[in-house]
């Protein structure tokens, strides 16, 4: 890609990310949050886009690392009176930790053994942090001390998306996204051409974990309470999967406009119809991974609307 | 055989695998000599591909060695095997299919080579194909021949000296491949080392300075095609009564 | 077998059998182990009982491995397929009076179309894609049927009240009858499935397109209908497997989720595909769990635990199981 797209494309980030801190102000705590939320799925998709769309390795598991990162930010500030920053930090570091130890034996999977094992990982993780109870507060859960958090974890929250779409968009288009699509589209191949596969899937792996981490801890001193089953819920990582799917997994515009659409639209959906809200979503998750699988993008690549690569 | 050590580019020493109870390759030697394309042949089951799979490192030995420029490189990983200046393309072809051609080409160089001289490199190849037209089409919409060029391109981006080749002609027409051979010479030319498992016979036989024949995991015999065609046990070994068809 | 393979499965069965160890050295230290006989019949009778409710899951899991091993696909909503079993024998046992093992007559076959229409509508499309696309399709499909039976039922527990009382086994064991009936119909069910696998044509040709869908075809099996049949069974066997559940245990509409996992667990430990694998891995996993329950403490989320960390630790040491191939 030209140097000027790259400049256009930048632009346009630093305009949206403008126009996302003056808007707080003068709105409503409910839009702020929903504002907040939204910005956290497009951190949430574009991470487990890089492992899962550039990569290949579908993770099934991928909230595991949100879930870590709430509860070190939790446990640090309630319990060791950190600073809540500082925790996001220690989050990130446990997170890339935890990568590293369970993605060194678990990428050696092939496609579906690797997603339920990564499944199996984040229920895994669910339980240890109910029984855990010396550290966690086991079912009980934490609650963090009171503040008026509704301002500060806004601006960390449109940071921390900044950051990640920055990251992404570095990753998807560089020759080093192209070496993980490699790896996606044909391994044995790929390992032939020299690629390290073992190397940058664990790197990809270990990126992709940072981010949900301290996205996890910034909706923790948000909401000023979790417990396990809210934090380690496996409906956040479908939530990844399917805002990627829908807007184009292995791209960057697409799990942002996935993230962006589909939050709002359950939104919407759940303030109108609170009973039928997630036989809606399941039908929805039905009828995209059914129908749509290459997602928006996909859509506009095929009608010649955008070019196809994502190196040019 | 009188070579000296500085004309063997590839040199195989009593390599074994064995799969289960099948010798697969049963204690095979020969050295590939530097700078000339040579041919690797044998009938069905005779463990031509099981040793090209030892070779590029996709399967491990479980004895023998194979020296690269005084280096073992018996059971090192392919991606290790490629960094020693070895590549191999594939008989079916492996192009990444959802990649463009052009992104093809630039994912094969190491992300120490800076991006202007991998992008030249790749324009360069692809230009040397006639595929440059094509470079912003998915890689899984070419047609077969296309593909097997882009293959072929693709494996020259790190400019290495040993070259091995998994039944170029397989599936491929007339045209093509003498495209494909006339780009094996001008390689050939420029001192590369070129080595080709083949079926086709015509083209082992006219392309080939050297031939190494294999039977029952191990070389049966050695030598120019004029040689070969005329080898007993090369003969006997296609068309003998031992076998059954 | 390769030697490398054969490493992998002595690797296999040693941690195995650390893993049944386990819950024997955790509860000598925290006290819940006695030698004495008293509490050895009482082991014995949680192991004969594990084993009767393994029968139960190991026909469940039958399902899934065959959709996993025929069309290469996961069904998220095999749990949810369990839980509807469960709810139709609770509906014809309380509005229609029906006997929960006679109800079977009729919601096996409802089952079976309702598994066949699931596949036609939804999964054909799912085969042959990466495995993402089936994991969002049954996974969307799952939580529709979570929340439809939760907006007709509720989420309170519902439990079906069928031969209570004891079954004296030996001298020291009793277990409940509605075990014992229960594993009995397992048994029955699983047989004639086996017997239909291995003996009919349809069933071998159901095999075939296991081992190798392209080959089938030219065959001349219409792999589409093998694909229909496939899942058609699975989804019976869910709702029986839901039926005799559903005699012992409380259920609600979130019951599901957990006995996906276990049935995910239980077909990784027995090998993609491998029916005899399937009831192996059932009857271990069935054991296991129980002795956790009975030897750890800490509730249900250590048997939770077990589950998870077994899968775990299968897919880390031999993703093919103990009958598949060392990769799966």
């Amino acid at each position: 890609m030209a140097r000027r797209e790259h400049t256009r494309n930048l632009v346009v980030l630093a305009l949206v990310a403008l126009a996302l801190t003056l808007v707080p102000h003068g709105v409503s705590v409910y839009l702020r949050s929903f504002l907040l939320f939204a910005m956290m799925y497009v951190v949430l998709a574009l991470s487990w886009n890089i492992i899962s769309g550039f990569t290949g390795y579908t993770s099934f598991g991928h909230v595991a690392f949100y879930g870590v990162g709430a509860y070190a930010c939790a446990i640090l500030v309630a319990d060791y009176e950190w600073h809540w920053l500082a925790s996001l930090g220690a989050g990130a570091v446990v997170a890339a930790v935890m990568a590293v130890v369970i993605g060194y034996p678990v990428l050696r999977l092939k496609g579906p053994y690797f997603a339920i094992a990564m499944l199996g990982a984040a229920e895994g993780t669910r339980v240890i942090a109910t029984v855990w109870d010396s550290l966690t507060h086991g079912g009980l859960g934490i609650s963090l001390p009171s503040a008026e958090t509704s301002m500060p974890t806004y601006y960390a929250m449109l940071a921390l998306m900044a950051v990640t779409i920055v990251v992404a968009y570095a990753v998807g288009h560089s020759r080093f996204g192209i070496r993980l699509n490699a790896i996606r589209e044909d391994e044995g191949a790929a390992e032939a051409l020299g690629i390290d596969a073992t190397r940058y899937k664990l790197a990809a792996f270990t990126l992709s974990a940072i981010f949900p981490a301290v996205a996890g801890g910034i909706q923790a001193y948000k909401v000023l309470y979790i417990d396990p089953p809210s934090v380690f819920f496996v409906q956040i990582t479908i939530a990844m999967a399917l805002m990627s799917m829908l807007g184009g997994k292995g791209t960057v515009v697409g799990p942002i406009a996935g993230a962006v659409l589909l939050y709002t639209a359950q939104e919407l959906t759940w303030v109108n119809f609170p009973t039928a809200h997630l036989i809606a979503y399941g039908l929805f998750i039905i009828i995209v991974a059914r129908f749509m699988p290459r997602g928006l993008v996909g859509f506009a690549i095929n009608r010649g609307w955008i070019r196809k690569g994502m190196v040019h | 055989m009188g070579q000296r050590p500085d004309d063997i580019a590839l040199d195989v020493r009593n390599l074994r695998k064995a799969f289960g109870g099948v010798r697969a390759v049963d204690g095979c030697n020969f050295a590939v000599p530097r700078g000339k394309i040579s041919g690797l042949i044998g009938p069905n089951g005779s463990g031509k591909t099981t040793t090209f799979n030892l070779l590029t490192g996709i399967v491990q030995p479980d004895a023998g060695q194979v020296l690269y420029r005084g280096e073992d490189i018996a059971g090192l990983k392919p991606f290790q095997v490629f960094h020693k200046g070895i590549t191999r393309t594939f008989q079916i072809t492996r192009v990444f299919r959802e990649m463009t051609v052009f992104e093809n080409m630039l994912s094969v160089t190491s992300l120490s080579v800076p991006d202007g001289a991998a992008r030249a490199r790749a324009e360069e190849l692809l230009a040397l194909v006639n595929l440059t037209h094509l470079r912003g089409e998915y890689g899984g919409r070419l047609s077969y021949g296309q593909q097997k060029l882009l293959e072929f391109a693709r494996a020259l981006m790190t400019d290495p000296d040993l070259i091995l080749l998994d039944e170029p002609a397989a599936g491929v027409n007339r045209t093509l491949l003498q495209h494909l051979l006339d780009h094996i010479h001008r390689l050939q030319e420029r001192g590369k080392t070129i080595l080709i498992v083949e079926h086709d016979m015509n083209v082992i036989m006219s392309h080939c300075e050297r031939i190494f024949v294999m039977d029952y995991g191990v070389k049966i015999a050695e030598g120019p095609p004029a040689a070969i065609q005329r080898d007993e046990r090369v003969i006997d070994a296609y068309f003998g009564r031992r076998r059954q068809h | 077998m390769e030697r490398s393979d054969v490493r992998s499965l002595y690797l296999l069965g040693a941690f195995l059998v650390c893993a049944y160890a386990l819950p024997f050295v955790i509860g000598l230290g925290a006290g819940t182990v006695r030698g004495d006989a008293v509490w050895l019949s009482y082991l014995a009778t949680v192991v004969v009982g594990g084993l009767m409710q393994g029968g139960v899951y190991a026909m469940f899991a039958v399902g899934l491995t065959m959709i996993f091993g025929v069309m290469r696909i996961i069904n998220a909503a095999h749990g949810e397929m369990v839980m509807m079993g469960a709810y139709f024998t609770w509906v014809a046992f309380f509005y229609l009076g029906v006997d929960p093992l006679l109800a079977l007559v009729f919601t096996l076959p409802l089952a079976f179309l309702f598994g066949m229409a699931v596949q036609k509508v939804l999964l054909n499309a799912a085969v042959g894609q990466p495995e993402l696309t089936a994991l969002l399709i049954t996974f969307g499909l799952g939580l529709v049927m979570i929340y439809t039976a939760e907006l007709i039922f509720t989420t309170d527990f519902r439990t079906i009240p069928y031969a209570p009382g004891t079954v004296q086994l030996t001298s020291t064991i009793a277990v409940g009858q509605n075990r014992v009936i229960s594993f009995a119909m397992a048994v029955v069910i699983t047989t004639t499935v086996f017997l239909f696998l291995k003996f009919s044509r349809l069933g071998k040709a159901v095999r075939a397109t296991a081992l190798n869908a392209e080959v089938a075809m030219v065959c001349g099996i219409d792999v589409r209908r093998i694909y229909l049949v496939t899942t058609g069974l699975a989804a019976a066997l869910a709702v029986a497997g839901g039926a005799l559940v559903s005699i012992q245990f409380g259920f609600n509409p979130e019951t599901g989720v957990l006995y996906t996992l276990q049935a995910f667990a239980i077909v990784v430990l027995g090998g993609r595909g491998h029916y005899v694998g399937a009831l192996i891995g059932g009857l271990m996993l069935a054991v296991l769990e129980n002795l956790v329950s009975l030897m750890v403490p800490g509730g249900t989320a250590m048997v939770e635990l077990a589950a998870y960390g077994l899968m775990i630790f299968v897919l880390l040491i031999r993703p093919g199981g103990l009958m598949g191939v060392k990769e799966g």
